[in-house]
């Protein structure tokens, strides 16, 4: 073979290659065009990993998976836990066993009728991951089927608030699965993604980081009533709901104003005002029960394990610089906060809270001259990459420095955070003192899932929090059977989270959601909600 | 050949200029690139060093109220996110820029001809180096420079250390090849036949010969480094945010680029400025000091 | 030759090792946590380190090492630790549109830094010399995200001439493909374009002043025909080696346009998968980087020996 020839042929070869790997990128779904009114082209908050809710908490995870699974409970937009798929449920009267019936029409996407099996499997599954289901699961005798369409749950102490925990929304919310999924071990992730919901998902469509397709499973039996948040019937008006993952803000904002896309679920506010100029595009608050942000101590190390030094951070706390750094000039969007609990709820309340008001400089720093610790070295996480983490801690950064400490600002991404901020070892040994996050409204109206208001010292969140009264009293709410005892328990519980400086919250915030004007029935509630939406 | 063909028509010129003008003038004349570029580069460090009396506030200070104001009398640059003065931010940016350009070029060249001499010296450490360095070559430098600030926390070291490790590869080949054409030269075969010890052969012989074509090459790394550095700050794996980059401006006013685009476009500005100036003076130096390679490039 | 080609395979071998080893232990002292943005904030630390125990990371260094390498050397490149899908998959779905980024940039600077740089050349020391290299050393000093906002910025939404962000595959048409990656390639391309037109202008200058071109102006061969039939031919060694450099430029300079242009290819694949620490991901994609800047400069080589006969091995 003379040098030409062996040239060609490496150049052909050279060309099958690369148009092997063109048919590689060409194996991209085509995606089939269906009437344009029965697509619903959504932004996300974020990008779709994965999809198993129970594995990972994700909310972005969460909002997917409702559309394609269903649980047994769901709550309404009073919080009140409706039934679902259950047709209802009995308790013995010494409050000790739950027996639940499914009700008609149930079916999973392959064809298969749920049974109760699933829901045992898909409980127990649950309960491996989640706060309240460990809680069930601490008290627990025996979960099992009935019959096909009966289980139940026998108890060894009352758990009253059971409804509560299976049709809660926050995460992991109690989905269920087939059986053969469900017994998939908790700590490892499912890839078979066969629900029972209105919609299936389109596996072969799936591409992480750009879209994920789901498809209406017309086989789905929606209760009567009329759907509110996770209860009621779940009605869809559309063959297709599309998932376009737009990661870069402005990008996503430029889209919606051309039209490429119907619904945005977390524009951020400084795009508003631009949005709301565009007639063809509406802005709503996207969930009432916003956010609360979490300057979080570590309570293990000094500084912050004096309650003192705690206190002074409270005190001398600008909540309105949080805000309008995370927020902005929108003062629609937010409001101070002096509880622990989300605002405008039915049990929230400001009782005890009075310290985070009062924004003295001066006070904090006696006190801390106090405590001794003046000048002392705060070791400070930031995740950069999350612009609310980031917002808040340069505000921390800034109220640290005047209350005369050495802020070593780390900054990194939020996956090393949340590797380093589960280190008890200390601030200059790998561990930490301070870091930021924020928690979802939804997860802080009573102390069920609001795992950051726990005490107890090693169970406790990051930061490790240990005072056994304030954790009493969150027991004492789990006890409670009646609302004036729920009540009275939270009133203590959040005069004891301020005493003691369990936390910093930085405030309440809401987002804003945006959709095109020919989108009809968009409401407010913690996730994107398609029931009842239409497109004209 | 084709060198004296060039040089051949400027020659009288050349010699008969001097003594009419001035030299700076002349300087000046013949090699205008390093005189922009110099220039250029001149005010930038002054920029820098002088920030704190060149109308500058606290750059670090916030005033959330004031956020995203556009520019003003009172803040010529307008405010960011976190209602910081983007002048003063941009002004003290200037340091950092210039920092990591700087060392980065340095580091990759002292390191990148220690490599390349021990390659050229020794040689049976010469193909494990060079594979090293054809391996780190292969990743794309952004790539890794992005997974070594993965490893470490941001601050301003450790991003000199990442953009380095990119660069050295490029100086290393550089100054072996060097090294490699150069001891084929009759002189240096009659110093190393003569027992000339190593050390003083590269003292002597080598090192004088590597510095033109260093130089030039050092001037290009630094360039590169200046943009290397906005783009991890820009992706969010750079310099720290406490501190203010040019990169880490544009990187918290990204997202607001279409409604609030002077947050952007100043650090912007003084970034390409600043690259654009350091580039012109390499080229400068690449023609003044190295003919042959002027041709090359 | 042949011998020579194999020789030269073989040497990428030991590169390709030093790569795979220098990424695998970079992220293995990388200290996030993969577990950790999959528990969320609901879980506790015994869930984290459970995950990281089902994930195989708490396996020591070599262990993971051998058995990664196994797998590549069997065509596997393992499954992503979020998706759950094997990053064969992954990247086979993200390649279509850095390719395609790639290539129409390429396309694209060699057609209009080419030229360029030919036309300086033949008007050395005018100011169209002058003004072309000029803007050489503008697309030098100026990132390739703030070139590619000020043409989004003007073209996408003043203009309203171009999509703003995002990638039409080509199966959806050709004109809607060739339009989603029009700005993206001229945000990338212009760095490129500079550095052709530098190098072509360069090369042309050294190949007029050669002997034979001198004969062929003695003998009445018309100004263009030299350029076009002497010089340009000459001239294709350094451009192919600029092209050969300019992969891993390329392929840096696609992480940031992707960004910039919400484009989903591998650069977006690579940034998020370092973000959450999914290990095999970034493993596979700057493994893929690394063996195409490879294999071009090995093409590149062979090039040489069509454009320039001299050359031999």
């Amino acid at each position: 073979m003379d040098r030409r020839s062996f040239l060609k042929s490496a150049a052909t070869s050279a060309a099958l290659a690369s148009g092997g790997l063109m048919a590689g990128g060409l194996t991209m779904p085509t995606i089939a065009r269906a009437a344009d009114n029965k697509v619903l082209r959504f932004v996300p908050q974020a990008n779709l990993a994965n999809l198993d809710p129970i594995w990972t908490t994700l909310y972005v995870v969460r909002n997917a998976s409702l559309l394609f699974y269903d649980t047994l409970y769901g709550v309404n937009s009073q919080l009140q836990p409706q039934p679902q798929m259950c047709a209802g449920h009995q308790l013995s009267s010494d409050g000790l066993t739950w027996t639940f019936k499914l009700r008609d029409g149930l079916k999973f996407h392959d064809g298969s009728p749920v049974a109760s099996k699933d829901c045992v499997a898909s409980i127990k599954r649950w309960m491996a991951r989640d706060g309240m289901g460990q809680m069930i699961h601490a008290q627990l005798n025996e979960i099992s089927a009935v019959d096909d369409k009966t289980f139940r749950i026998a108890l060894k102490k009352p758990f009253p608030k059971m409804l509560y925990a299976l049709g809660k929304v926050g995460t992991p919310v109690c989905f269920i699965m087939p059986e053969h999924v469900a017994m998939t071990d908790p700590f490892k992730p499912i890839s078979d993604y066969t629900g029972s919901g209105p919609f299936k998902f389109n596996k072969a469509a799936w591409v992480p980081g750009a879209s994920a397709v789901f498809e209406k499973f017309t086989d789905y039996v929606p209760r009567p009533e009329k759907a509110s948040w996770l209860a009621g019937g779940k009605r869809v008006n559309f063959d297709r709901v599309e998932w376009k993952i737009i990661p870069d803000a402005a990008t996503a904002g430029a889209a919606l104003q051309s039209g490429e896309v119907d619904w945005w679920e977390s524009p951020i506010n400084d795009l508003i005002p631009t949005l709301k100029a565009n007639k063809g595009v509406a802005v709503g608050i996207s969930d009432p029960l916003g956010n609360i942000g979490d300057c979080r101590f570590n309570h293990l190390y000094p500084p912050f394990n004096d309650v003192r030094v705690r206190r002074a951070v409270l005190m001398a706390a600008n909540q309105d610089h949080y805000m309008e750094a995370v927020s902005g000039d929108d003062h629609s969007l937010w409001s101070d906060l002096d509880s622990y609990f989300t605002p405008g709820t039915p049990f929230s309340t400001n009782y005890g809270g009075k310290i985070l008001s009062e924004r003295n400089i001066a006070a904090a720093r006696k006190l801390i001259t106090e405590a001794g610790q003046m000048g002392a070295k705060v070791v400070m996480l930031v995740g950069t990459d999350l612009p609310i983490i980031k917002a808040q801690s340069d505000v921390t950064n800034d109220l640290l420095t005047k209350l005369g400490f050495k802020v070593d600002y780390v900054a990194t991404d939020w996956a090393t955070v949340g590797s380093r901020r589960a280190s008890k070892a200390a601030p200059d040994k790998g561990g930490w003192n301070v870091f930021h996050t924020w928690h979802a409204g939804v997860d802080c109206v009573n102390p069920a899932a609001d795992i950051a208001i726990y005490a107890n010292g090693p169970g406790a969140w990051f930061g490790w929090p240990s005072s056994p009264p304030l954790q009493a009293k969150i027991e004492e709410w789990f006890n409670a059977t009646d609302d004036t005892a729920q009540k009275e328990a939270m009133k203590q519980i959040n005069k004891g989270s301020a005493d003691f400086g369990t936390f910093l919250p930085t405030g309440f915030f809401k987002f804003y959601q945006a959709w095109r004007t020919n989108i009809h029935g968009v409401v407010q509630a913690p996730f994107p909600s398609v029931w009842d939406v239409t497109k004209s | 050949m084709s060198t004296t063909y060039e040089a051949a028509p400027e020659l009288p010129e050349v010699l008969a200029e001097p003594r009419k003008r001035g030299r700076i003038a002349t300087f000046i004349r013949r090699h205008p690139t390093i005189v922009a570029g110099g220039g250029l580069l001149t005010i930038m460090i002054l920029v820098a060093l002088l920030a704190p009396w060149l109308g500058t506030v606290d750059p670090t200070a916030i005033k959330p109220w004031m956020r995203t104001r556009p520019p003003s009398a009172e803040h010529w640059f307008g405010t960011d996110m976190l209602g910081r003065d983007i002048y003063s931010r941009t002004i003290y940016g200037a340091r950092v820029s210039l920092i990591v350009g700087f060392a980065v070029a340095l580091l990759s060249s002292v390191a990148g001809t220690a490599l390349g001499l021990v390659s050229g010296f020794v040689r049976w450490l010469d193909t494990p180096i060079m594979r090293v360095m054809d391996g780190l070559m292969a990743i794309p430098g952004i790539l890794l420079a992005i997974a070594l600030m993965a490893l470490t926390q941001g601050s301003v070291t450790n991003v000199v250390a990442a953009i380095t490790v990119t660069q050295i590869p490029q100086v290393a080949r550089l100054i072996r090849g060097v090294v490699l054409s150069l001891r084929e030269q009759p002189y240096v075969e009659a110093a190393i036949a003569s027992g000339t010890r190593t050390p003083m052969i590269i003292w002597r012989h080598i090192l004088p010969n590597t510095l033109a074509a260093l130089s030039v090459q050092a001037t290009y790394i630094c360039a590169a480094a200046m943009i290397t550095e906005a783009i991890l700050s820009f992706i969010g794996a750079g310099t720290p945010p406490t501190i203010p980059s040019w990169g880490n401006i544009m990187a918290e006013g990204r997202s607001l680029w279409q409604v609030k685009p002077f947050i952007v476009f100043f650090p912007a500005a003084f970034l390409s400025v600043t690259v654009l100036a350091v580039n012109l003076l390499g080229d400068g130096l690449r023609d003044a000091l190295d003919p042959r390679m002027a041709k090359r490039l | 030759m042949l011998s020579y080609v194999i020789r030269r395979i073989l040497a990428t071998i030991p590169v390709m090792l030093i790569v795979a080893l220098f990424v695998f232990s970079l992220l293995y002292l990388a200290p996030g946590d993969p577990a950790a943005v999959i528990a969320g904030d609901q879980a506790s630390v015994a869930d984290i380190a459970r995950i990281r125990a089902s994930l195989g990371l708490d396996r020591p260094f070599l262990v993971r090492f051998g058995s990664w390498l196994w797998h590549v050397l069997h065509g596997d490149l393992g499954t992503s630790i979020f998706t759950n899908l094997p990053v064969t998959h992954m990247i086979a779905q993200s390649i279509q549109p850095t390719f395609s980024l790639m290539v129409l940039t390429l396309i694209l600077s060699v057609v209009v830094g080419v030229p360029l740089g030919v036309i300086a050349a033949a008007r050395q020391g005018s100011w169209i010399d002058r003004s072309v290299m000029l803007m050489a050393v503008f697309g030098f000093s100026t990132p390739v995200f703030v070139i590619g906002y000020l043409l989004a910025y003007l073209f996408g939404l003043e203009l309203n001439w171009l999509p703003v962000q995002g990638f039409t595959p080509i199966t959806q048409g050709f004109w809607p493909f060739l339009r989603s990656l029009i700005l993206p390639s001229v945000a990338l391309g212009m760095i490129y374009i500079a550095l052709i037109a530098r190098i072509t202008r360069a090369t042309m200058l050294e190949v007029l002043s050669q002997d034979y071109v001198r004969t062929a102006r003695a003998k009445g061969v018309g100004e263009r025909s030299i350029l076009l039939l002497h010089a340009l031919k000459n001239a294709a060694v350094p451009v192919v080696t600029v092209i050969g450099l300019g992969v891993g430029l390329l392929i840096g300079g696609a992480v940031v346009t992707e960004t910039v242009f919400a484009i989903p290819g591998l650069g977006r694949l690579t940034t998020d998968a370092i973000l959450r620490r999914d290990y095999p991901v970034i493993q596979g994609v700057v493994l893929l980087f690394s063996l195409t800047y490879v294999l071009v400069n090995l093409i590149v080589d062979l090039l040489y020996t069509v454009f320039d006969p001299r050359i031999r091995y």
